[in-house]
């Protein structure tokens, strides 16, 4: 416990503004986790007067249906935390073992992949999502797969330049050397190598995943209407722009502190994890 | 120096005069030229737009409640009510310069009678009352009624039931593609850009010599309330008289923006707020599920935040459309399901549901995605949670949803509005209720139903009428329907002080032909 105190203080001293970052993102994560005990009503709840201003009772105010805003922003937490994480998880996972296995055994095969992943690039990632939810339809599942294809091809031709370089590296010649099978040296000495750059992706992308889910639902092919995503209240509060500008206030907090924090992580790993970053190595 | 005092008093009186003049002829004389921008909510399903086509009959453009001739010049009844005559313009010609005749007429209503074409609006009202359509000459036309219906005439005037040219249609089958946007009306199509406008321009050849005053009419596709309401802010639109009407709150957001530029006023939409669920697919097969949905709907509520309070709950009928013919609010106010406060209502819904469903179940509750709909449908989802029918919303793009309810291919409809073709009391039934309504999305068919609505129909008596519609009104309020009636829609409509001679008619675009319309300097 000392020990974790020690290195939390260490790594403020050394990263404070990925402190603060982690700090909004250990409110957002204990938001999500504790959301129906935090929640003081259902975010589906629509029993009171619309459009009440935010008061001690309502401290966030209560929505064109009567819902509590503050209730569906906590909600909402869960909700964009779920789409950020899982699509990362599975869009860089899938994105990065897909380059590096490409990358490592090269030939035609890694050439057509590289095609592949230069058109989904080539694309607008929005009219990508949009075009993917248009054709599979409104569901958090769906957007959680539309994200997920969004994420791939990125992760895939950062992992994939990783895996050209460890490739050449000495400690691959040696196992190599020694018979391991290429199976072996990509899960054994490639994989853990590529590992750094990994985490930078994941942490980078939950932001990214977070905002175009929150587009996506602002522009209505996100998460299910009845859903508290941000994004959706957002659209809502835009509606009532002048009426209950608390409508579209907090969600659009709630969506810019959580990416500041999440962003403000990921650069401070980066900086970690990085060499020619690390403090006393430079 | 009185000679000069003369000649002031002189100058002053011809000034004021002149002024005066000036002034009431601003007011009232119509200016030539100039482009009205409106805007519709999608893109059409169908192109059959207002401007283009005329009818038989319409509403009059200076006063809306009153019916007025367009391609026929004078009708009559016959003593015992059951034909009506029609006797047409002459000299009318078609956009493309081909001839308008009867045989158009004709063309164009056994079209709408036959029983294979799906018309949801002009033919659901027109099946139930005519029997045959005759050419007696060349610009004369016979209807045979089925029986006697004080109604025809209404329905005939409706925007839904314009003249299309026999030729137009026998060339392109319907009226759906551009080419075949051909009409005898004061405006000529002349261009579509889907998801963007539809524009009109002057039919110059128009039958009204003088009319219509404006050089074209642009109709804006704008989805989405703030899209709207940003182009009515910045007086992009120059009118509002369209489905969705605007919300409270967005009328005041408007009139801060635009001031005294603009006229603002609440009025009904002539449409019924329903929800359908289809009788023909579990659970809605089994009434009990049904009765429960209609006990459980707080339709007070609905109205209250869906519509910002601008509807009639529990309504069948409007009474500020149909007036007596509306059963009234005294008795509507304590029948199950529009009773208030709920608890016993849904206290019964609840034990329907259980008995079939002790867990409860999951129903996917389809959306058009359009106007509020979407909130309107959580609403719904939050107040049928309470009796154990637990709904995910899945939206369609309109048409798409169109089609999908059109096909059966759903299981409940959260929300659809159904405008009438006329402030008539039998047009809802004839449109949403009887086993061949147009819009009888459920396919719900009750035999007490559509013989009310029949006897309704042929009633001639007002009184008997009355009771016909108060009993049919009744028993679809407190039976298992397939359409359950949330209320009457009103709403908040603006027009630009550009816009004169203007007359909003009560039901929704049987005035948007703006054949009268002109545009202020």
């Amino acid at each position: 416990m000392r020990a974790l105190a020690s290195s939390l203080r260490c790594f403020g001293a050394r990263q404070p503004l990925g402190a603060v970052g982690a700090a909004i993102v250990a409110v957002l994560v204990a938001t999500a986790v504790f959301a129906p005990a935090l929640a003081p009503h259902g975010p589906k709840e629509a029993v009171f007067t619309p459009y009440l201003a935010p008061s001690p009772e309502f401290p966030f105010g209560t929505d064109h249906l009567g819902r509590d805003q503050l209730s569906r922003v906590i909600w909402g937490a869960r909700l964009s935390l779920y789409v950020g994480l899982v699509s990362v998880v599975f869009g860089v996972t899938l994105g990065g073992l897909w380059g590096v296995v490409t990358g490592y055994f090269g030939g035609a095969g890694d050439n057509a992949s590289q095609r592949i992943v230069d058109v989904l690039m080539a694309l607008p990632p929005i009219i990508l999502a949009l075009s993917l939810m248009a054709a599979l339809g409104q569901s958090m599942n769906n957007v959680v797969l539309a994200l997920a294809i969004l994420l791939a091809p990125t992760a895939a031709r950062t992992l994939r330049a990783l895996a050209l370089s460890i490739k050449e590296s000495p400690f691959v010649e040696a196992a190599r050397a020694v018979g391991c099978s290429h199976w072996r040296v990509i899960v054994l000495h490639v994989l853990p190598n590529t590992l750094a750059a990994y985490i930078v992706l994941l942490t980078v992308n939950i932001a990214y995943a977070i905002v175009v889910e929150a587009s996506l639902s602002f522009l209505g092919l996100g998460a299910p209407p009845d859903e508290p995503s941000w994004g959706a209240m957002l659209n809502a509060g835009a509606q009532a722009i002048e009426a209950a500008p608390w409508m579209f206030l907090f969600p659009g907090l709630a969506i810019s502190l959580t990416v500041l924090g999440l962003n403000l992580v990921g650069d401070a790993i980066r900086d970690l994890t990085d060499p020619r970053l690390r403090g006393g190595l430079g | 120096m009185r000679a000069v005092r003369r000649i002031s008093v002189f100058l002053a009186v011809v000034l004021l005069v002149g002024l005066g003049a000036g002034g009431g002829a601003t007011q009232e004389k119509p200016r030539y030229g100039g482009v009205l921008t409106w805007f519709d909510y999608g893109d059409p399903g169908r192109l059959d737009v207002a401007g283009i086509w005329s009818g038989l009959l319409h509403w009059d453009p200076d006063d809306p409640a009153k019916i007025t001739g367009d391609l026929a010049e004078r009708w009559r009844a016959s003593p015992d009510g059951k034909t009506y005559t029609f006797e047409l313009r002459k000299g009318v010609k078609w956009h493309d310069g081909q001839p308008f005749s009867a045989a158009d007429v004709k063309a164009t209503f056994d079209r709408i009678l036959n029983p294979e074409f799906k018309s949801p609006k002009c033919g659901a009202s027109l099946k139930p009352m005519v029997a045959s359509l005759e050419v007696l000459d060349r610009y004369t036309v016979r209807f045979r009624l089925k029986a006697p219906v004080v109604s025809f005439l209404g329905a005939i005037a409706s925007a839904w039931c314009r003249v299309a040219a026999k030729h137009v249609l026998e060339k392109y089958g319907d009226l759906d593609r551009p080419e075949a946007q051909i009409g005898t009306g004061p405006f000529k199509f002349k261009r579509y850009e889907r998801g963007n406008l539809i524009e009109w321009e002057k039919n110059r050849d128009y039958f009204v010599p003088g009319l219509p005053y404006l050089d074209g009419v642009k109709q804006y596709i704008l989805v989405g309330a703030p899209t709207q309401l940003a182009a009515a802010k910045v007086g992009r639109v120059m009118l509002w008289d369209t489905w969705p009407p605007m919300r409270k709150t967005q009328v005041a957001e408007l009139a801060r923006a635009r001031g005294n530029e603009i006229d603002t006023y609440q009025w009904p939409v002539n449409a019924i707020y329903a929800i359908y669920m289809n009788v023909h697919k579990p659970p809605f097969s089994n009434p009990d599920l049904r009765r429960a949905v209609n006990l459980a709907v707080d339709r007070q509520e609905l109205v209250e935040k869906a519509l910002e309070g601008a509807g009639v709950p529990c309504a069948i009928l409007d009474p500020k459309l149909v007036g007596d013919f509306a059963l009234p609010f005294e008795e509507v106010a304590k029948i199950a399901g529009c009773r208030q406060p709920k608890d016993q209502d849904i206290a019964e819904a609840k034990r329907l549901v259980e008995k079939h469903y002790p867990n409860g179940i999951d129903v996917e509750f389809a959306v058009r995605a359009v106007g509020n709909y979407l909130d309107r449908a959580q609403l719904l989802v939050g107040q049928l949670t309470r009796i154990g029918i637990r709904g995910t919303i899945k939206s369609y793009e309109s048409a798409a949803g169109y089609a999908a309810f059109g096909k059966g291919d759903f299981t409940l409809i959260a929300t659809q509005d159904r405008g009438m073709n006329s402030t008539d009391p039998g047009d809802v039934f004839h449109l949403v209720y009887t086993t061949e309504a147009g819009s009888n999305y459920a396919r719900w068919s009750d035999p007490k139903v559509d013989d009310l609505a029949a006897r309704a129909l042929r009633e001639s008596n007002r009184e008997r009428r009355k009771q016909l519609y108060w009993e049919l009104q009744r028993h679809i309020l407190s039976d298992a329907p397939g359409a359950v009636a949330v209320g009457w829609v009103e709403g908040w409509f603006f027009r630009d002080k550009r816009v004169i001679n203007y007359k909003p008619a009560k039901t929704a675009y049987d005035n948007n032909t703006f054949m009268k319309v002109s545009l202020r300097e």
